[in-house]
């Protein structure tokens, strides 16, 4: 029998999963907190607990994600790109491209039927075209992540951010609550300016459909209605966190060439 | 010469600078203050207190100029005319023979070529807060440290960091981990500072004919900022005695430019109508 490990280490929550024979056997998510080094330990023996196997079990482990730098019992560092196209071929073979919102940064990639990057384009300098732009608003509105897109659905006056920039965003918030605007307006616009974001990067590359959307912008119904506005259907996995986690798992699985 | 006065009105996104020049263009009153929510309430509060000083009756003045980024909230202004031109006049009647003008502000960038006191061309970058004195404030307030205080303790520094971000946001936590991992904050400022004047430097490549720079806006009087931006451009940078107000003086000697325009010619000063005490215009 063989097991293998994917471990994907994101800005805000790290993720990981046990596979064999590619289908998941476990998995879990935690804080990634500020120590990477020890939230890829907790996350390892926490997956192993899970699927009551031991470290010896394992065949190979995999880490990848922005904090995949020093994990010493990571047998192959990979790149997140490579990671969430693996995932998502396996969980939708149909699909040509894969649109990947992270706390962090956004990638779009473009794939082939077995999985493979042809094309990308990634956004990772700048906080506004990320999941963080979300978080420094629902920070603003002291609401949580996962509220804030439901909400967003029922504004019927979005508020428009003049730039897409997080720092003017959440000063902008900030004026807008003090005159009164409701919460779900602000969110509205702010779901907007993000897909906005992500939609100049899909134009990057060149939209291909199927496209599936992973990472934790997945989780959010009000940027994928945003993006379905913008003319980009969404396939969504049911666990849109995992699918690099499960693609370094399958990349384990995969014989070394 | 009879006693005509100028005022200069510059309402930018984090101070209102008011000045109040007579017709020797001699500075008569200066006040700076926090913009702040409400601009409109400001913008009268700040002019009656220019007025104060220059011990003059509203009425006594005989052309308002507003400028900046809420040039269009003050409605006691007998014109609105844009920063650029504004600080292109300004900075000009400080240095006659300026070519390069930075200013750096609240929530802007901005590069001026100017020549014999004219704007010829311009850089602005205003959509991004990076290296801006916004980027300086969540930074200052990160590191626990004074805006005012970051210019001479990055001067201390004799290792400075490279910092990679250029995002606000992540600039933010790239100097948090820093700060973690032991650097000084000396070391981190001066890095910060560093970041800045290079993104500067490369916006304002293309508008350089001379020698020199000028250096205005809040920023500028942040010395670790203008020791850095005369590192990356590899010249002076001439920094005026309050570089806060070009854009006010701008305002206040276009104006003066145009009454004595309209003098010369016979005409009435054009003067919508203009009443301090009624420009609470709440609706």
């Amino acid at each position: 029998m063989a097991w293998f490990i994917g471990i994907d280490i994101g800005s805000g929550t790290s993720k990981g999963v046990i596979t064999r024979d590619g289908e998941i056997e476990a998995y879990h998510l935690l804080a990634s907190g500020v120590n990477y080094g020890m939230a890829a330990q907790t996350l390892k023996d926490e997956l192993l607990a899970r699927a009551s196997l031991s470290a010896e079990d394992i065949t190979s482990i995999v880490t990848t994600g922005h904090g995949d730098g020093i994990i010493p019992f990571s047998n192959q560092h990979v790149a997140d790109i490579r990671c969430c196209a693996k995932g998502i071929n396996r969980i939708f073979p149909s699909a040509r491209m894969v649109i990947d919102v992270q706390g962090q940064s956004s990638q779009v990639m473009q794939l082939d039927d077995r999985g493979q990057v042809i094309n990308f384009a990634i956004s990772d300098i700048c906080a506004g075209g990320s999941g963080r732009f979300l978080e420094i608003i629902a920070n603003v509105l002291q609401m949580k992540l996962e509220d804030i897109g439901p909400l967003s659905l029922e504004s019927e006056n979005p508020v428009t951010f003049t730039t897409g920039c997080a720092v003017f965003g959440e000063s902008e918030a900030i004026s807008r609550v003090s005159e009164g605007i409701p919460k779900e307006d602000i969110l509205a616009g702010v779901h907007r300016a993000l897909a906005g974001s992500v939609f100049a990067l899909v134009n990057k590359v060149g939209l291909k459909e199927p496209c599936a959307i992973s990472g934790g912008g997945g989780l959010n119904i009000g940027l994928i209605k945003r993006l379905n506005e913008l003319g980009i259907q969404l396939l969504v996995p049911p666990q849109p966190q995992l699918i690099n986690a499960l693609g370094a798992a399958i990349i384990a699985e995969e014989p070394v060439v | 010469m009879v006693h005509i006065y100028f005022s200069g009105i510059d309402l930018g996104s984090t101070m209102t600078k008011v000045v109040i020049l007579d017709g020797d263009e001699k500075i008569l009153a200066s006040v700076i203050n926090h913009t702040g929510a409400e601009h409109r309430r400001l913008a009268n509060k700040v002019m009656e207190e220019a007025l104060e000083q220059a011990g003059l009756p509203f009425d006594q003045i005989s052309y308002v100029v507003a400028t900046g980024y809420g040039r269009i909230t003050v409605p006691f202004a007998d014109r609105q005319i844009t920063e650029l031109t504004c600080h292109a006049r300004g900075v000009s009647s400080f240095f006659p023979d300026v070519t390069l003008a930075i200013d750096i502000g609240g929530q802007d960038v901005k590069g001026l070529k100017i020549k014999d006191g004219k704007l010829l061309d311009f850089t602005i970058s205003d959509k991004c807060a990076a290296g801006t004195g916004r980027f300086l404030e969540i930074i200052a307030d990160a590191l626990g440290l004074k805006l005012e205080d970051l210019g001479d303790i990055s001067l201390k520094s004799s290792n400075k960091v490279s910092i990679s971000s250029t995002c606000t946001v992540f600039a933010r936590q790239e100097v948090i981990s820093r700060l973690s991992e032991g650097t000084t904050v000396e070391d981190i400022m001066a890095g910060i500072h560093d970041a800045i004047a290079s993104r500067v430097a490369r916006m304002v490549e293309r508008l350089r004919t001379g020698p020199d720079v000028l250096f205005t806006g809040g920023v500028a009087k942040n010395i670790g900022v203008v020791k850095a931006l005369e590192a990356n451009l590899g010249c002076e940078v001439f920094v005026p005695e309050e570089p806060l107000l070009s854009g006010a003086i701008g305002a206040a000697l276009l104006g003066k430019e145009i009454t004595l325009k309209a003098l010369a010619s016979g005409e009435p000063i054009q003067k919508e109508e203009r009443r301090l005490d009624e420009a609470t215009f709440f609706k």
